[in-house]
């Protein structure tokens, strides 16, 4: 057994040198392919996180202060019970704030310790019975200055903005990942081909004498999912780098935190993306080699 | 060992290698296969190592219908089977000691068994001290040598040999002949296609005559002509 995988790394180690520059070229395909992807879903995670406090139909939520005195509550909550325009509504008390507060900020210690329930402001999240954008303007600047209100914030404002522009450019960013995927696949069909073409007086000689198709085929499949992986290692090394930007870009620190602003990306998001990535890589490696080798190997 | 029955191979265009065959080879035989380009030599022994499916019949190696065998069983049949060639088919970018390593290296011999086996092998065709050079360092003898010890070394049933000595001179030719009448005494069957009339006239061994696919002649110690 050792002379077996002794061979087959000076195999695949030596193909791969060999062949340089088409598995540079095969590698990087699938290092922007991937990081496009990655860069598509962690996006696509931020907005969701900036923007899930929207889900449901609320167009709008009411910010109170931190300080509000209860009559204060109470005559905001009131106002909206009565208002006929209003569908329904929901309270977020400081300890459900702060729980999405965590939630959302679990990987950032420093921004989690500065923060106390307290310090946040509670919140109406409004569902009114229209859709019509000025109606709703109109409805929730009803509330603007009444005591204790922080502010308004409106859904159709920014969020709606947001979502369909990222929406937009997401699949603009996907549909580039996938045409460069496709093409991922096909230079490393072509490397490990070459490769093979290459070699194809050493695989005669090897299927004269009886070795394996497996024995023929594992060096070369090895192949493709080095370059398929290293690939996605540096797909990852980029989302992390573009994340990195985002977060000191949009960074949110201090006590008085916009809510709003979550523009950020959780821990096991992260980890999510990343494991995608990693076998999206393979698989586009073995699955290319894989079919590349079967090309020479009729007995 | 070996045995034909009602072969035929057809290629594309359909053009005749063979034509419903009939050809029994036992255990240890020595067997010229004689005839012009074209008439079925290499066809015939190319479907005795499952290069080729015939199109019609059956062939037997070793007990086992060859014709009807998986694919993932191949390699395992062609262990048994030892080729050499007109062109020798080394690796120019391995030295002597290791295309005949490759050999058994490929087929997962363990290591111990390949620095035994190889140079013993190399010591049986003459080439003891030439472990370290390249094909292209050697003379053509020495290269068929070398071709010879890689289809010998894993110590094959049966050795097919597709005109050994096509590309070489006469007296070169006789040495590689020696070795393989040596390797024939080991009990090795050994079927071997030529267009060499000197070499079958002195081996006078059984001699198959092939004629467009047909086989016209069958001799024991037989003549080129």
């Amino acid at each position: 057994m050792a002379i077996k995988a002794d061979y087959v790394l000076r195999e695949t180690g030596g193909n791969l040198l060999r062949n340089f520059t088409l598995t540079l070229a095969s590698v990087l395909t699938v290092l922007v392919s991937l990081a496009l992807l990655g860069s598509a879903l962690t996006i696509g995670y931020r907005v969701d996180n900036a923007t899930d406090r929207w889900k449901g139909g609320i167009e709008f939520i009411v910010y109170m202060n931190s300080d509000a005195e209860q009559e204060q509550l109470a005559s905001i909550q009131a106002d909206l019970a009565e208002n006929p325009l209003v569908e329904r509504f929901s309270y977020v008390d400081q300890d459900a704030t702060y729980e999405e507060f965590v939630e959302l900020f679990d990987d950032q210690p420093a921004i989690l310790e500065s923060v106390t329930p307290d310090i946040l402001p509670t919140s109406y999240r409004v569902v009114p019975i229209t859709d019509d954008p000025d109606a709703i303007k109109a409805l929730g600047d009803t509330f603007e200055g009444k005591p204790g209100v922080r502010e308004i914030a409106f859904a159709f404002e920014t969020v709606k903005k947001l979502q369909g522009l990222t929406e937009r450019i997401n699949r603009l960013i996907l549909t580039a990942s996938v045409a460069l995927l496709v093409s991922a696949l096909l230079l490393i069909i072509n490397t490990i081909r070459m490769a093979m073409f290459a070699r194809r007086r050493e695989i005669e000689v090897m299927k004269l004498v009886g070795a394996t198709n497996w024995f023929i085929r594992v060096p070369f499949m090895l192949e493709g999912l080095v370059q398929g992986l290293l690939g996605a290692g540096g797909a990852i090394v980029s989302v992390i780098f573009l994340n990195q930007w985002f977060d000191t870009e949009f960074a949110s620190t201090g006590s008085d935190i916009p809510i709003f602003e979550n523009f950020t990306i959780a821990g096991d998001e992260m980890s999510f993306v990343f494991m995608l990535l990693v076998g999206l890589g393979s698989l586009l490696g073995i699955g290319a080699s894989a079919i590349a080798v079967t090309r020479f190997l009729d007995v | 060992m070996i045995k034909l029955e009602h072969v035929t191979k057809v290629y594309k265009g359909d053009v005749h290698a063979l034509h419903e065959t009939n050809v029994e080879i036992n255990r240890g035989e020595f067997v010229f296969l004689v005839g012009p380009s074209g008439s079925g030599k290499s066809t015939f022994i190319r479907l005795l190592n499952k290069q080729e499916v015939p199109s019609a019949g059956n062939v037997f190696v070793a007990g086992k219908d060859i014709a009807h065998l998986s694919n993932w069983k191949v390699p395992y049949l062609r262990r048994n089977i030892g080729c050499i060639f007109q062109d020798f088919k080394l690796l120019s970018d391995k030295t002597v000691y290791e295309n005949v390593a490759f050999a058994l290296e490929v087929i997962g011999r363990p290591r111990h068994v390949i620095t035994t086996q190889v140079p013993a092998i190399l010591d049986l065709v003459g080439l003891a001290e030439k472990g370290k050079r390249r094909p292209h360092e050697l003379s053509g003898g020495e290269q068929q040598r070398v071709s010879i010890a890689r289809a010998f070394v894993n110590r094959p049933l049966i050795l097919l040999a597709d005109e050994p000595t096509g590309n070489l001179d006469p007296a070169t030719s006789v040495g590689i002949m020696r070795l393989l009448d040596r390797i024939n005494r080991t009990g090795t069957t050994v079927v071997m296609a030529t267009h060499d009339q000197n070499i079958v006239n002195t081996m006078r061994r059984r001699v198959i005559e092939l004629s467009e696919g047909d086989i016209i002649r069958d001799q024991a110690r037989g003549v080129y002509e």
